[in-house]
């Protein structure tokens, strides 16, 4: 048990009573006097140059408030890395994806800014597809981008160490390949946007988004519109995952009619649109070569990555390092070599998702470790707990882990699920139906760097108390998307204060609180905790101050706990303060009691001495990671780790794969929530789960999503969910606030691998082609058969 | 969800519905019992503009507007929306009910929920295969507002009420200004989304023959998830054996792998007279896969779904032949 009286609790969601009760305000929720509603113009086809845009039919049509193209937006580059900005808010010259962007409405009511947007005239003039990102590179393609040369968006070449030296000390080594397909965050809230503008030109945009910072900088430099003159306010969120944390065409394109109309305008995707915005995670195709010693310690990783990026880089470059770097841990590994290409196609532009760039890669890799595992004869958590790091060790590319529960969480896996007596001997597989697999994941705990090129806070928090005594409000930029950042701010408030959490209003996901980078990259607990905790310091030291500086007594014999200010040197009186107080109070009927000076009283007096106390708080992370080429990319001012067991049960007839249950542990540094902790496990557990065994966007050769809706993209159902057990490990970080650290993304890494190795364990085949749908399970199994019998 | 214009009419009577289906069927009019399948089929798509094409020898040109000679490029177009809905909620005491008639069959009401199917011991007891259809349709929301008479009129191959109620010899009770009319529900699919029912007819119920003791069925549904999800083979089996455990009758339809769902006459000649051994049962699972045409789509493979027919064979007579035994 902690000393903490709120942290370290399951202490209730802040925001629980209003979600479950539907009181919860989303974007789609809001309404403003005399908004209008949005409608978007997508192309129809993959790829292809616009000849001709003919609106004049659809401004015709009543009830059409605006219309508008890149004549009336402009054609200024934008995008998420300042280095490839390589979108238009709207398509001019080309359209490259089925759901490009090319129009917008503004219309008095959704069906009529629909039917506008049907009566929007434009021609084409097709140009060749570019689909398979295989031979996107190739000669004679036809080139998305004038800017990509072979439609390269990004490429990494990394080499630490010496593999060559690796290579010929390896007793082992093997080659394996591993591909995946595009797929989608799947959120339950689609994204809505609502913008309005008053009299001074001030533009306020409610959006679903991540990152309200980005989002009000990509607006004001994509519509020239004064920065300071842009506030985003995020309301309740229904969902992230990384594609949200990008800005959008719809959220540049409402904002723009809401300049034109000068009235409010709404627009809310439809879940078709969803899909075909995208954003989310990229198709990969990883091979990697990796050699072991003969004790079953890594020799070297050769790694290969192609990525499928769709039309725009989006936050691919990113992707495409984050794809290699993370492969540094959790695992000491001297030699790494890493190629990676992301290329464009005429697809969706994907973007971050939980797991950022790492998740294949993680897969292909612990896949290898098994393999090699099996090769040597050495139980797979055997040959993982061989080659785990430990607190205070750097990798092979420079990312310093200065705390790490590697190990004690492979061992509470292990121990959990029963390991040893239910996989048998050295690591031999059943191949009867019955599986367990093992896997490790290593992620970062908030991105060392802001993604444009900046000295700025990447958080800071202001608090403030009520004048009239008892309240608290948190002002954040921090972005509550549904992971409880707005219940770990509190909770921070609350402890640090003395006081009960119900006494904390925190207002936040607002660009004009504060600043915060947002939600991407399992941030905001680190970075926004320590700026909370630091301005909630700031509070108190005010407030013990006054009271102090009233009782004429030195501040250090004062402290507050329970809601209740203590000496902490022998009895003091506080009758005077109380007799100001009542005074003040005269009528009311909850007025203090009890010989302690309450929390109310100390922060109305606090006033009296003061005026409006304010406490604020601000961090960044130090300066990190080497000086080779995209160093930034995968450092982290602290690293969180996690292991993994899942059980399955296959058909070796029809190949359906049911998992029964699953055992993770997850060193998230400090529990702030215990509840919410868990909640990000099993979260990422359900959400792997779906990835290894169901997710696709399936393309017809058009380039058309196929499944653009939630009845045919597949992910888990309640009653696909195994049992989960989820173990907390706490190595206490020394760069987190409270020794916390990240837990939203690093939980999804060894989900996939995990199952993938307990597959392998059932039905002795191996899948390299994920989803593991059961049709490739058949298949797997039906060319083992015709092999054995040659 | 957007949703096209339409009126929806709430007739009070049978006879009303077949007046008002009568008189508005050159407007289009369609009818909407728990609205499951056709509300989400009518919803407007978000990609409306469609791509109509323009080639000619020297270039090719691509509209969202059509003019004379240009293709549609964008597949086949969505049926127009229907400017009614008749809506038979008000006739659910009428047709939502399930009864064993006196001769043992079942008569279910076409209003009768999967929910309610599923529910029901009788049903569990006697027509095995239609509650494990129910079992395995949709999710509990789904279930709650699917119906037996729009699952099977919506025909879709893979329906997860349809494909039993084939297998178990459904007929179908059919009326309409004309009349009633019975209709077997093998014959009744012509297409996906295409029945034999005429402009004007309503099912109300559907009536599955008696279930004497030696008699037992099975649905098996082959999906990637374990709800809300479509078959990518699905398959249901009646049969019934006599007391020297023979198979005296056998009727055995397949989902997912055809237009519609089909009944595979070859395993009849394999089975009938035989006692289920390792042996027949090979045999009735090869010959059931020559009955069936499946295709390639993004759900599976033509080649797959071969296969796990006849994996999905052997395990619902294998299912179905245990029931049998246990009720003789």
């Amino acid at each position: 048990m902690s000393d903490y009286r709120i942290l370290n609790t399951r202490a209730p969601r802040v925001d629980a009573w209003d979600k479950v009760t539907g009181k919860a305000q989303y974007t789609d929720d809001l309404k403003r006097p005399g908004m209008l509603y949005g409608a978007i113009l997508h192309s129809p086809i993959g790829h292809g140059k616009i000849l001709n845009i003919d609106t004049s039919r659809a401004e015709n049509l009543p009830g059409v408030k605006a219309v508008i193209t890149w004549k009336d937006v402009g054609t200024q580059p934008y995008g998420v890395s300042p280095a490839r900005y390589d979108e238009t808010i709207f398509c001019f010259d080309k359209v490259r994806y089925v759901g490009d962007e090319i129009a917008a409405v503004a219309a008095i009511d959704p069906d009529i800014a629909r039917e506008a947007v049907n009566l929007i005239r434009v021609d084409f003039e097709p140009l060749p597809l570019v689909l398979d990102p295989l031979h996107a590179m190739d000669e004679g393609q036809s080139q998305l981008h004038e800017m990509y040369d072979h439609n390269i968006c990004a490429k990494v070449n990394w080499n630490f160490g010496d593999i060559e030296e690796g290579r010929s000390e390896a007793a082992i080594l093997r080659t394996d390949s591993l591909s995946s397909k595009m797929q989608d965050g799947a959120f339950m809230e689609p994204q809505s946007i609502l913008a309005e503008v008053d009299g001074a030109d001030n533009l306020t945009m409610w959006s679903s988004t991540q990152a309200p910072h980005y989002i009000q900088r990509t607006i004001a430099m994509a519509l020239n519109h004064p920065l300071h003159k842009v506030r985003v306010i995020k309301p309740a969120v229904g969902g992230g995952f990384g594609p949200k944390a990008s800005c959008s065409t719809a959220e540049l394109a409402i904002c723009m009619l809401a300049l034109k109309t000068r009235r409010p305008v709404k627009f809310t995707f439809d879940r078709e649109q969803v899909f075909l915005h995208g954003r989310a995670r990229h198709q990969f195709h990883h091979t990697m070569t990796t050699g072991i010693h003969r004790d079953g310690t890594l020799a070297f990783l050769e790694h290969k990555c192609i990525l499928d990026g769709g039309a725009y880089a989006s936050f691919g470059i990113a992707t495409v390092y984050y794809a290699g770097s993370l492969l540094g841990g959790p695992y000491r590994l001297k030699n790494m070599k890493y190629d990676g290409y992301r290329v464009v196609t005429n697809k969706p532009a994907c973007g971050a998702q939980r797991g950022h760039g790492a998740v294949i890669a993680r897969a292909l890799f612990e896949v290898q470790l098994d393999r090699l595992a099996e090769e040597l004869g050495m139980d797979p958590v055997e040959l993982r707990l061989k080659n785990v790091m430990e607190a205070g060790e750097t990798t092979c590319n420079e990312l310093f882990v200065s705390s790490f529960g590697m190990k004690e969480a492979l061992e509470a896996v292990r121990d959990s699920a029963a390991w040893k007596r239910k996989r048998g001997e050295l690591g031999q597989t059943r191949a009867n139906g019955t599986g367990i697999g093992a896997a490790c994941g290593f992620f970062v705990s908030g991105a060392g760097y802001p993604i444009y090129r900046s000295k700025t806070y990447h958080a800071t928090v202001v608090i403030k108390l009520e004048e009239v005594g008892g309240g608290v409000t948190v002002f954040s930029g921090a972005a509550d998307i549904g992971q409880g950042s707005d219940t770990v701010l509190a909770m921070i408030t609350a402890e640090e204060l003395g006081v009960e959490l119900n006494d904390i209003r925190v207002e936040s996901g607002d660009s004009s609180r504060s600043v915060d980078l947002g939600a991407y990259s399992s941030r905001t607990t680190l970075m926004a905790g320590h700026a909370c905790r630091e301005a909630a310091q700031d509070v108190k030291r005010q407030i013990l101050q006054a009271v102090a500086t009233r009782l004429e007594i030195p501040p250090e014999s004062l402290e507050i706990k329970a809601g209740k200010v203590i000496s902490l040197t022998g009895e003091i009186d506080f009758s005077e303060i109380r007799r100001e107080f009542l005074q003040e109070h005269k009528g009311f009927m909850d007025t203090p009691e009890g010989p302690e000076l309450t929390f109310r009283e100390a922060s109305r007096i606090a006033f009296l001495e003061l005026g409006s106390v304010v406490g604020t708080g601000k961090y960044k992370p130090p300066p990190l990671g080497g000086s080779f080429k995209g160093a930034t990319v995968g450092t982290s001012p602290a690293f969180g780790c996690s292991a993994q067991i899942a059980e399955v049960k296959v058909d070796l007839e029809t190949g359906e794969v049911s998992v029964e249950r699953i055992t993770g542990a997850h060193d998230c540094g400090f529990a702030i929530n215990r509840t919410q902790v868990e909640g990000q496990m099993q979260g990422s557990m359900m959400m792997g789960m779906g990835e290894a065994l169901m997710e696709q966007k399936i393309f017809d050769s058009e380039g058309r999503i196929l499944n653009r809706n939630l009845a045919e993209y597949k992910i888990p159902t309640s009653l696909d969910m195994p049992h989960l057990e989820s173990i907390i490990v706490e190595s206490n970080e020394p760069n987190g606030p409270y020794g916390a650290k990240e837990v939203g993304e690093g939980a999804i890494m060894p989900v996939i691998p995990s199952i993938l190795n307990a597959i392998y364990d059932a039905t002795g085949v191996r899948i390299d082609e994920l989803p593991v749908t059961p049709e490739r399970i058949v298949e797997a199994l039906q060319k083992k058969k015709l092999e054995n019998e040659l | 969800m957007a949703l096209p214009k339409f009126d929806v009419l709430c007739p009070d009577s049978l006879d009303e519905a077949c007046d008002m289906l009568e008189s508005h069927a050159s407007e289009g009019i369609k009818i909407l019992a728990g609205g499951t399948d056709l509300l989400v089929n009518i919803k407007l798509p978000v990609i409306a503009p469609r791509a109509y094409v323009l080639e000619s020898s020297t270039s090719q040109l691509v509209s969202t507007h059509s003019e004379e000679l240009w293709k549609d490029h964008s597949g086949p177009l969505a049926p127009p929306s229907p400017a009614y809905l008749l809506s038979l909620h008000r006739l659910r005491n009428e047709l939502e009910r399930i009864e064993e008639l006196p001769d043992g069959s079942l008569l279910v009401g076409a209003l009768t929920t999967a929910r309610t199917l599923q529910m029901s011991e009788l049903v569990r007891l006697k027509w095995a295969a239609l509650a494990e259809g129910a079992d395995a349709l949709g999710s509990p929301l789904v279930r709650a507002r699917g119906t037996l008479g729009g699952n099977i009129c919506n025909a879709r191959p893979a329906a997860d009420l349809f494909v039993p109620s084939v297998a178990l010899g459904a007929k179908l009770g059919v009326v309409s200004i004309h009349g009633y009319e019975v209709i077997d529900a093998s014959e009744f699919a012509l297409a996906p989304g295409k029945t034999r029912l005429q402009s004007g007819q309503i099912l109300v119920e559907i009536v599955y023959p008696a279930s004497p003791p030696g008699t037992g069925s099975a649905y098996y549904k082959l999906a990637q998830r374990k709800a809300l999800d479509i078959s990518v083979v699905g398959a249901g089996v009646r049969l019934t054996i006599d007391s020297l455990l023979k198979i005296t009758s056998v009727s055995l339809a397949l989902g997912a792998v055809g237009p519609t769902p089909i009944v595979a006459k070859t395993v009849i000649d394999v089975l009938l007279g035989k006692k289920l051994d390792d042996s027949t049962l090979k045999l009735a699972a090869t010959a059931a896969a020559s009955d069936a045409t499946p295709i390639d789509d993004h759900r599976g493979s033509a080649l797959y779904r071969k296969q796990m027919i006849e994996v999905l064979t052997r395990k619902i007579l294998t299912t179905a032949y245990l029931r049998a035994r246990r009720s003789l």
